[in-house]
């Protein structure tokens, strides 16, 4: 009956336009444990993790699609319980028998133990653990221990553990573990403002073989001896270009059609969940391939003659792989700046003198456009990292950064936070010049 | 003409855009022609506070900070005492302003001992102490920034760094926000602290010249973001109410 009334508040809900985890909170307030009964006949893929949760469950599901399997998969903006309950009510079929039915949720770090405690799934993905909007999720050792704890829930999932994050390696876990990660890759130098570089065992500052980017890659801590598991699935010979990634993994050839060390770490992700769930090689592979960028993660908007790529940007980690993705750009660009404070955002705005903006001032930079609720912090902050504050314009309104794109003679990469993308791009569409997602 | 500018544990103390002060300092001292240096100091490293004229030590997560505790009991925390009471310029942040006080109760009730160099204690409090801030000193500047604390302070017959207009501050209490202690600054703001006060920035830099025996006068810049970053604070906080 829960199930049934929550439908019919989504199809009104659907009707107005909007409103994606009302209908999972109204159906939580008749029956706490609803998901247990909506998950029935699901076999269930978690992802969660800081950073790439929504890329990496996007690749999973267009791989299981692409098997030609039923799936179902959450938005990003629904990953905590009410917006889960709100996506399986929505593919809710009474008296379902389909075989072979996979939901791919992604789910909000905080969210997990509580999911766990409702739903039993197949596998858990983690993809990281890095320090994100300190006003909201606190301390990177309070998310750890969010995720043990709903890993402890379900010791029969299998977990799919990004390797080379020193917080999820010999986890306290009786689950069957499974570690992708980068086989010696990138120079063994970690930048001084790095978190989880000290044991989160016992302390004692990690010794690295190789740094793939932040914190990631071979660490030993010399003292306990927490070191980096043996690696079941091996990243080698790297070939980055501004457009995609070419890689071996394990030996097999692997291209992802998205840009970016991290999104290497998602497409390994994807392909082994998919290897573990016994799907064809090819199928995955050819849908990496075609990973098109989405909302953020380098989607192309034209204005006028110029290309703006968009970059959604929310932690120094994340933010910092935007950045040397942007880097590897040697033709001379322009940059756009939209920094915003709400909610969505993290409303403390001093995580971005923890992200290297540095270096881009070491690139080809033509002009730098800046607007968003804090643009004069953000107009600060790159002017001390050492960008020409003669070519900087700061913008008051949306119209005054359009006008200002439209006087770029380079294409643009665009920085931007949550809030900021989704206003801007709202806006953009208003004027016809991006497509409604 | 030269300052050094020392971040004591830059890879444990950096989790609140701290180590951006030294940034700013920097900049704004080659901006006038000054040279700056910034100096990396942490677990493996000496510290010699004779080598520095201005040494700042930030916020952490407990993990870090934690581990910072152990190393400053050990060893720097006397010298980092000796450089403060010598009157020269350190700012210290949130987990560094409570751990330099006399002592701090941990959110178990452990009373653990601090470093003694400022005299203040902070105790716990049940719940974060999270927002933008505004506060204004004795001769009215105002300085803006953004809390995080889960520690109440209390300080004494010591100078505030301000007044709280809004905000939590020391210790949600007694209407007061940071202190100074000779050429010290403890404060719960970041921001960074001084993305946002140039004043404040300034201060430091002109006394640790002149502590050098460098009778400068600051020439001006051009503030105009830095004033506009602060009034965009000022204004959100006044529609909040």
């Amino acid at each position: 009956m829960t199930i049934f009334l929550t439908k019919i508040l989504i199809f009104l809900l659907r009707l107005r336009g909007g409103g994606s985890s009302l209908p999972g909170k109204f159906a939580l307030r008749l029956n706490k444990r609803i998901l247990t009964k909506l998950a029935q006949g699901w076999q269930v893929i978690l992802v969660t993790g800081t950073n790439g949760k929504t890329t990496t469950s996007d690749m999973v599901y267009k791989a299981l699609i692409a098997e030609g399997f039923h799936v179902m998969n959450n938005s990003a903006g629904a990953n905590m319980t009410p917006g889960i309950v709100s996506t399986f009510a929505k593919h809710h079929k009474f008296g379902d028998r389909r075989p072979n039915r996979y939901a791919v949720i992604e789910v909000d770090e905080a969210y997990m133990r509580e999911v766990t405690s409702m739903i039993t799934p197949e596998m858990i993905v983690v993809t990281n653990i890095f320090r994100d909007q300190l006003d909201r999720f606190g301390e990177t050792t309070t998310t750890y221990k969010f995720i043990l704890d709903a890993i402890k829930n379900v010791p029969s999932a299998k977990l799919i553990l990004n390797g080379d994050e020193s917080m999820l390696g010999n986890m306290p876990v009786s689950n069957d573990c499974v570690y992708l990660g980068f086989e010696n890759y990138g120079e063994a130098v970690i930048a001084a403002n790095t978190e989880s570089i000290f044991c989160r065992d016992c302390k004692t500052r990690y010794e690295y073989e190789s740094v793939v980017f932040n914190h990631l890659g071979a660490y030993r801590c010399p003292k306990c001896g927490h070191a980096r598991p043996k690696l079941d699935y091996g990243v080698t010979d790297v070939m980055l270009s501004p457009k995609e990634s070419t890689f071996l993994l394990n030996g097999d050839e692997v291209t992802v059609g998205v840009p970016g060390l991290y999104n290497i770490y998602n497409a390994t992700t994807a392909y082994v969940v998919a290897d573990q769930l016994g799907l064809d090689r090819s199928t995955i592979k050819n849908s990496l391939a075609t990973q098109e960028s989405k909302f953020g993660r380098f989607e192309k908007v034209t204005v006028g003659e110029r290309d703006m790529r968009l970059l959604l940007i929310k932690n120094p980690a994340g933010c910092n792989q935007c950045i040397d993705t942007v880097a590897i750009d040697q033709d001379e660009v322009s940059l756009l700046f939209l920094l915003n404070d709400k909610y969505a955002d993290g409303t403390d705005v001093s995580w971005i003198y923890d992200a290297h903006f540095e270096k881009l001032a070491a690139m080809n930079v033509s002009k730098v456009i800046i607007g968003g609720d804090r643009a004069y912090d953000m107009a600060i902050r790159l002017k001390v990292a050492g960008l020409d504050r003669m070519n900087f314009t700061i913008c008051k309104s949306y119209d005054e950064v359009l006008e200002a794109v439209a006087k770029q003679e380079r294409d643009l990469y665009v920085f931007m936070t949550y809030t900021a993308m989704t206003s801007f791009r709202g806006y953009l569409v208003d004027k016809g010049l991006a497509k409604k997602i | 003409m030269k300052l050094e500018i020392c971040i004591l544990y830059p890879d444990l103390l950096n989790s609140y855009g701290d180590t951006g002060n030294s940034s700013i300092l920097a900049h704004r001292a080659r901006e006038r022609g000054i040279e700056a240096e910034i100096h990396h100091v942490s677990l493996a490293d000496t510290f010699d506070p004779k080598k520095y004229d201005v040494v700042l030590v930030g916020g952490g997560q407990f993990h870090e900070q934690s581990i910072v505790a152990a190393d400053l009991r050990a060893s720097k925390g006397a010298l980092l005492k000796e450089y403060v009471h010598a009157g020269k310029v350190t700012l210290l942040i949130c987990g560094a302003y409570q751990l330099a006080g006399d002592y701090y109760v941990d959110d178990h009730g452990n009373r653990e001992d601090g470093l003694g160099i400022l005299p203040v204690y902070s105790k716990p409090c049940v719940e974060r102490m999270i927002g933008d801030i505004v506060i204004k000193d004795e001769d009215g500047t105002v300085y803006t920034g953004f809390e995080n604390h889960l520690g109440k302070t209390y300080i004494g017959d010591l100078q505030p760094l301000g007044k709280v207009i809004s905000g939590f501050g020391n210790n949600g209490e007694d209407g007061y926000e940071g202190c100074r202690f000779k050429n010290t600054i403890g404060t719960y703001l970041h921001g960074p602290l001084l993305s946002k006060n140039p004043e404040l920035a300034d201060w430091m830099i002109k006394t640790a010249l002149t502590l050098k025996g460098h009778d400068v006068a600051l020439t001006e810049l051009d503030d105009s973001w830095e004033k506009a970053a602060k009034d965009v604070v000022l204004r959100k906080v006044r529609e909040a109410g």
